[in-house]
């Protein structure tokens, strides 16, 4: 059983925005926070979609599960079902710039972009030396020339944010 | 196989080649005791605790990275290990390694209820692959539509066949993957190999008294080293617990001793005893669900709690928890497909939880349990107060 971080959820959620669309946008935004040292609280690992931790998805679930945070399901046109996360307006508002400017942008951003940003982003700190052609092999059904575009002008957005550990110039040049 | 050479259009052999090699190495990266290994990993941080990344490393680069790459064509191990972890193209070919019908799910569902002697889950596997046809399913991330796939799906005269393959394979996990004394088992199991790993981290390997080139002190020393991974099994792990009962550390000891005597840790069924005390007519009301959810969620936390502010050396109070899903309907996210797909007389795509009363009545079997000492009654008295205090 992963440690059970409520409290923790409920400020990346604040930090967005209160609001945040999708269970894969909660996760890259609770990575690009723990990427740039915004945040230590949860460990990715690789999954078939990108950076991914278990104790992020089991604390937002216990989360909503105690009314700490509200997550509502909806259908697609095509039939599957996406979770939206809110925290109510009585929560206090972000606290630190950083993680509010980061995390909002994340959050507006279109979804299969900021996955591809945050598995670039991933794979780089892998240590692999082309991480964009390293996510294009990996997800070929998600890229296109415009989505890596658009990824890449995400990352280099990302990066104005002052951060501890910068996103490296060399993945949106 | 046979239904994708019949149904895809055009020649893909290389494909079938791919898939064909897919199924057979796809779990090779498995640790000894399977996923009991994969939940040491998690707590430790180890990598190579978690078969899919190990998998995939021995099938990229190692002996058998040289085999399917010398004696089949350059490139083929990575074309292999990509079918695996569901990435690079996608062709119907992904659907035999990865999808509702994919043949290790087909396989195990078969081979698991032999092998334990479980009458019940049987499938009709011979309608099933004759009833298996091909369709394109959307996919997406979140709220956004990435494309389609190709994928299996059921022909309208196999609707019973698949709706008895749904419920099968979820009653082999209440039955058989969830059962008490073998979640029991592997709970210490875990235990022993998180603390073992502990000590020699904490440079006290003398302590386990296993030999200092012991696999499993290696593996301890060396967790990112594929060699060292690669020398642990099932076996290495029986032998070392004869050792181990000598261990001047307490868990060790005693858990290794308990592992190779079967004397387990008793389970107390918390879900159980909280759904009684608040549905014991097992309604199903709603309010009654999000209670016991709540004072499940509440009590596993408080025990936790409870067990992480002790300083015994061995644990006293072990919490499991664990759920599955009988059926995720409503297609796929992040490209993923794990739905099933029924052809309806008319030539429609509809999902089997649309079409099946019987699937969409399913709900999903979740166990909270706690293990403990069986002549340590003040655990199981502390365990019975939580809840208590919980449903108060």
């Amino acid at each position: 059983m992963s440690d059970i971080k409520i409290d923790k959820v409920v400020d990346i959620i604040n930090d967005a925005g209160k609001k945040i669309v999708g269970r894969t946008r909660l996760q890259k935004i609770a990575y690009l926070l723990t990427a740039t040292g915004l945040d230590d609280n949860f460990t990715f690992i690789y999954k078939h979609y990108g950076p991914f931790s278990e104790g992020l998805a089991a604390s937002a679930e216990f989360g909503a599960l105690f009314g700490k945070l509200n997550e509502t399901k909806a259908q697609t046109q095509w039939g599957a079902t996406y979770s939206t996360y809110t925290v109510d307006d009585d929560v206090p508002s972000a606290e630190d710039p950083s993680r509010h400017t980061l995390a909002s942008i994340a959050a507006a951003s279109d979804s299969i972009e900021l996955e591809l940003a945050a598995t670039a982003l991933f794979l780089f700190s892998e240590g692999y030396s082309d991480p964009w052609e390293e996510t294009s092999q990996r997800k070929p059904e998600k890229v296109t020339q415009t989505r890596i575009k658009n990824a890449k002008a995400l990352l280099k957005e990302l990066s104005k944010v002052p951060v501890p550990n910068s996103i490296p110039a060399n993945l949106f040049s | 196989m046979k239904t994708v050479r019949e149904k895809a259009p055009a020649d893909q052999k290389s494909r079938e080649n791919i898939a064909l090699a897919a199924a057979m190495v796809h779990d090779v990266g498995h640790g000894p005791f399977s996923h009991a290994f994969e939940t040491v990993g998690k707590r430790l941080g180890l990598k190579l605790a978690d078969h899919e990344v190990m998998s995939d490393e021995l099938i990229r680069n190692g002996e058998i990275a040289d085999i399917l790459n010398n004696d089949i064509m350059p490139g083929f191990a990575s074309n292999v290990a990509n079918m695996i972890k569901k990435e690079g193209k996608i062709t119907l070919h992904n659907s035999v390694v990865s999808s509702q019908f994919d043949a290790d799910r087909l396989d195990y569902m078969q081979r698991d209820r032999l092998m334990t002697g479980s009458k019940h889950s049987a499938i009709d596997l011979t309608w099933l692959l004759a009833n298996l046809d091909i369709g394109e399913v959307t996919t997406g991330i979140d709220d956004t539509e990435v494309g389609t796939i190709p994928t299996f799906v059921i022909g309208p005269k196999a609707i019973q066949a698949a709706e008895a393959y749904v419920i099968g394979l979820f009653q082999l996990y209440p039955t058989i993957y969830f059962h008490k004394t073998t979640r029991g088992a592997e709970k210490l199991f875990a235990e022993i190999l998180v603390r073992l790993v502990q000590l020699v981290q904490d440079g006290d390997s003398k302590r386990t008294e296993l030999p200092s080139r012991h696999p499993l002190i290696r593996f301890a020393e060396e967790p990112e080293s594929l060699e060292t991974a690669l020398a642990l099994d099932d076996t290495v792990v029986w032998g070392a617990l004869q050792l181990l009962r000598d261990s001047g550390d307490a868990l060790l000891a005693s858990f290794a001793d308990r592992l190779l005597n079967r004397k387990l840790f008793k389970c107390y069924d918390i879900r159980a005893d909280i759904a009684h005390r608040y549905d014991p007519r097992s309604t199903g009301d709603p309010q009654n669900i999000e209670k016991i959810e709540k004072s499940c969620a509440s009590v596993m936390i408080k025990l936790q709690e409870w067990q992480g502010n002790k300083e015994e050396a061995v644990p006293r109070i072990i919490v499991d928890v664990a759920e599955r899903e009988p059926y995720k309907a409503g297609g796929s996210t992040n490209g993923h497909n794990e739905q099933i797909n029924v052809r309806t007389d008319g030539g429609e795509l509809i999902d089997i939880q649309q079409r099946s009363e019987i699937v969409r009545s399913l709900s999903a079997y979740k166990l909270t349990r706690a293990y403990y000492d069986p002549d340590d009654n003040e655990a199981c008295e502390i365990i019975a107060h939580v809840i208590k205090g919980e449903i108060n």
